[in-house]
């Protein structure tokens, strides 16, 4: 929903491999003497090498997170944008509202162990959601076989924001709304419990029922 | 040089002046600007032991990651390392892999015909 015109988009979306991603953040410039041998290399490519256009989502603001913008964009529907990260503060402030609260209700002693802060709980509760194994169908002797096999960061990182939100939108009361749904689900997944949760452990019960395939990868 | 030297052989190959050529070509006796793709080596299945040793953690802890998570460092260490591996395997050996062959003859083609 592109309403001003003010937002052009110029990056393209397929680039050379040896186009370099965009750093925004503003502690991107470090004194020289800071710097190991390896830094100093990657700086000296960065001067010499192109580099990719930087999305208009990607702000040098101490706010920006990298996760939070992905998980947004996951979330966003018809390239609704605004929504997405209407729906996506609404949670956070939601998680702020909800731990504050269990804060003043609990005792002093109880006290430090809560977390205020809805970044980590989002992040925490990604780690927690995220399978350690995953299973690739691989063909062998006409059969096909589910074998337990490593996963990249990206795919199990994608694979825990996909489940979130797909948990959100099925099982839900149909008047319930989504940022409600995802705070709770959030903060489920911060302590462990949850569908998610039960997901990632139904995969990892079935890589270890099928470890006997394990070795059908050839990879 | 040595290719005016291929061409007389072929030429005598060709050639009916002593009874039967030996070579009756259909298509031209030229090169293709392009190289035929290697056949995939399969591997074996890599980080098993350290799977079988995360599963068995798993099924007496029955599937807690915080208990088990010496194993799971230990199993992510395994994957980069057979990552990093597999990448660096690919190029080295000496040739050139088909791939990059045929990226370089596209750009630069022998020339079949004048231009």
């Amino acid at each position: 929903m592109c309403v001003s015109l003010s937002l052009c988009l110029v990056r393209w979306s397929r680039y050379n491999p040896y186009y370099l991603d965009p750093d925004p953040s503003k502690d991107a410039r470090v004194p020289e003497s800071e710097l190991s041998p390896e830094e100093k290399e990657l700086q000296e490519l960065k001067t010499v090498s192109p580099i990719k256009a930087a999305l208009s989502s990607d702000t040098s603001s101490a706010f920006n997170d990298p996760l939070i913008s992905k998980f947004i964009n996951m979330m966003m529907q018809d390239g609704n944008k605004i929504l997405a990260r209407g729906i996506m503060t609404q949670t956070l402030e939601t998680i702020k509202r909800k731990q504050v609260e269990k804060y003043h209700k609990s005792p002093a002693a109880k006290r430090e162990e809560i977390e205020c802060n809805p970044y980590t709980v989002f992040h925490q509760a990604l780690e927690n959601c995220k399978p350690i194994i995953g299973l690739a169908s691989v063909q062998k002797g006409g059969k096909s076989y589910q074998v337990p096999v490593p996963l990249t960061d990206n795919r199990r990182r994608f694979l825990a924001m996909k489940w979130l939100i797909t948990e959100c939108r099925d099982n839900k009361h149909r008047r319930t709304h989504m940022y409600e749904k995802l705070s709770q689900e959030l903060l489920a997944a911060f302590a462990n419990e949850g569908n998610v949760v039960k997901r990632k452990h139904d995969l990892h019960k079935m890589a270890e029922a099928n470890r006997a395939y394990a070795h059908y990868r050839w990879w | 040089m040595s290719g005016s030297v291929i061409q007389e052989k072929v030429a005598k190959l060709l050639s009916r002046q002593s009874g039967k050529p030996v070579l009756r070509p259909i298509k031209p006796l030229a090169l293709k600007n392009e190289v035929a793709s290697r056949k995939l080596k399969k591997g074996e299945a890599t980080c098993v032991t350290e799977m079988s040793l995360l599963m068995a953690c798993w099924k007496q802890n029955d599937f807690n990651n915080t208990v088990c998570s010496k194993e799971v460092s230990v199993f992510y260490t395994c994957v980069e390392k057979a990552q990093n591996k597999a990448k660096a395997k690919q190029g080295t050996q000496g040739r050139l892999l088909p791939k990059e062959a045929n990226t370089l003859l596209k750009r630069f083609p022998n020339q079949s015909s004048e231009i």
